[in-house]
């Protein structure tokens, strides 16, 4: 008996260990799939999954990271022929966006070009939004439009999927 | 009863220690993909990054040595120009977006370089190639599109032919990935050089001074 109740707690052992080692190989896994690995400038770190009350706009703080040796424009380039970036929620989405407030610019001199200063997001930045969120669970595929450049060369405007999990209750 | 105790204690003891080992193993993992992650977008963005040269940004293209990709482009006004019809001058085909900074800032230089070797049989085309993701029915997306390329070409005096829809033509010269791309082409039409990114004056002058020899 008593050995009984020892191999059993032997074999729960081996369980967790299991599980541990399929956890901690799980990073290396997700990463691969991540947009930065395949040379996407920002990658949209979290929330993966809010739970906000029924039908009142409630704040959800939401996070990027642009790669190093990047940068893109903020919400307010300082000029008109610059894409700014752009936060945006599908209409169709059930979860509805009440509004964006986007963090200030850095300003940025590009070595070339002393006598020109942009407003530009580097690292990890926040937008601070207001959704308004239905009964129930629906997985909003929103969207951030966005311009990068490094220090010689600029890349097409592009636009990233925000996956976020939205629970109203 | 104690020697079940201390089993008991062995056990949690041991589950401790492996949640621990799991959970600095996942650390160090996620850190070391976040390295990883980061590494491999600095190698897509600066290409050759190794090298201090002017020549760093200059990228090894399958079209080096070949003859550049024929193509027929209108301007702003509507007006044709077929590569076919430069045969016989250097070219510099400079694919360039409004949107981008460094396009703005070697212009002028593009500008200058023109007129200095223009009678020695040099001309740039410079193409814009917006990359904005407009469909076709999009009349009002593609007016914006043409009015900010106006305002550019107004802006910077460009002398030189500028053309429109260069994303029509990107596949057959290379994806173009980033902007300005810029292709010199010598006498023959065959690519002689590429450049990635924005490098100086003096390294564009070299590589049309290239187009020019025969």
């Amino acid at each position: 008996m008593r050995i009984g109740k020892q191999m059993s707690g032997f074999a729960l052992l081996g369980v967790i260990l299991i599980v541990l080692t399929a956890t901690a190989q799980s990073p290396l896994a997700d990463s691969s799939k991540r947009s930065v690995l395949r040379g996407a400038p920002v990658e949209y770190l979290f929330p993966e999954q809010v739970t906000l009350p029924v039908g009142k706009p409630s704040p959800v703080t939401l996070h990027f990271r642009v790669a190093p040796g990047y940068h893109i424009n903020s919400h307010r380039p300082k000029e008109e022929s610059l894409i700014p970036t752009v936060f945006s929620v599908p209409g169709n989405a059930g979860v509805r966006l009440e509004s964006a407030a986007y963090p200030d610019g850095t300003d940025f001199v590009l070595p070339l070009d002393p006598g020109t200063t942009l407003s530009v997001y580097t690292g990890e930045f926040k937008i601070q939004t207001r959704l308004i969120a239905p009964r129930g669970n629906q997985l909003v595929q929103a969207s951030l439009r966005y311009q990068a450049c490094d220090k010689s060369a600029c890349y097409p405007p592009r636009t990233i999927t925000v996956p976020i999990d939205v629970i109203g209750n | 009863m104690k020697r079940n105790t201390i089993v008991l204690s062995i056990t949690l003891l041991l589950l401790a220690v492996l949640a621990w080992a799991g959970w600095a193993n996942w650390e160090y993992r996620k850190q070391a993909a976040e390295k990883r992650a980061a590494m491999a977008a600095k190698a897509e963005l600066i290409r050759s990054s190794s090298s201090d040269s002017p020549d760093a940004m200059l990228t090894s293209s399958p079209l080096i040595g070949k003859h550049a990709p024929n193509f027929t482009l209108e301007d702003l006004t509507g007006k044709k120009f077929s590569l076919a019809s430069y045969k016989g001058k250097a070219l510099m085909i400079n694919f360039w977006a409004t949107w981008c900074g460094p396009c703005k800032i070697e212009t002028p230089w593009l500008v200058e370089l023109r007129n200095q070797y223009a009678s020695q049989g040099f001309e740039i085309l410079g193409i814009s190639a917006e990359d904005d993701d407009l469909a076709p029915g999009d009349k009002a997306g593609w007016a914006r599109d043409k009015a900010a390329i106006a305002a550019f070409v107004r802006q910077e005096h460009m002398p030189y032919p500028v053309l429109i829809n260069g994303d029509s033509i990107s596949d057959t010269y290379g994806g173009l990935e980033a902007m300005p791309t810029s292709f010199f082409v010598d006498r023959s039409g065959k690519v002689v050089a590429v450049q990635l990114g924005i490098t100086s004056k003096d390294d564009m002058a070299a590589k049309i001074k290239k187009a020019l020899a025969e």
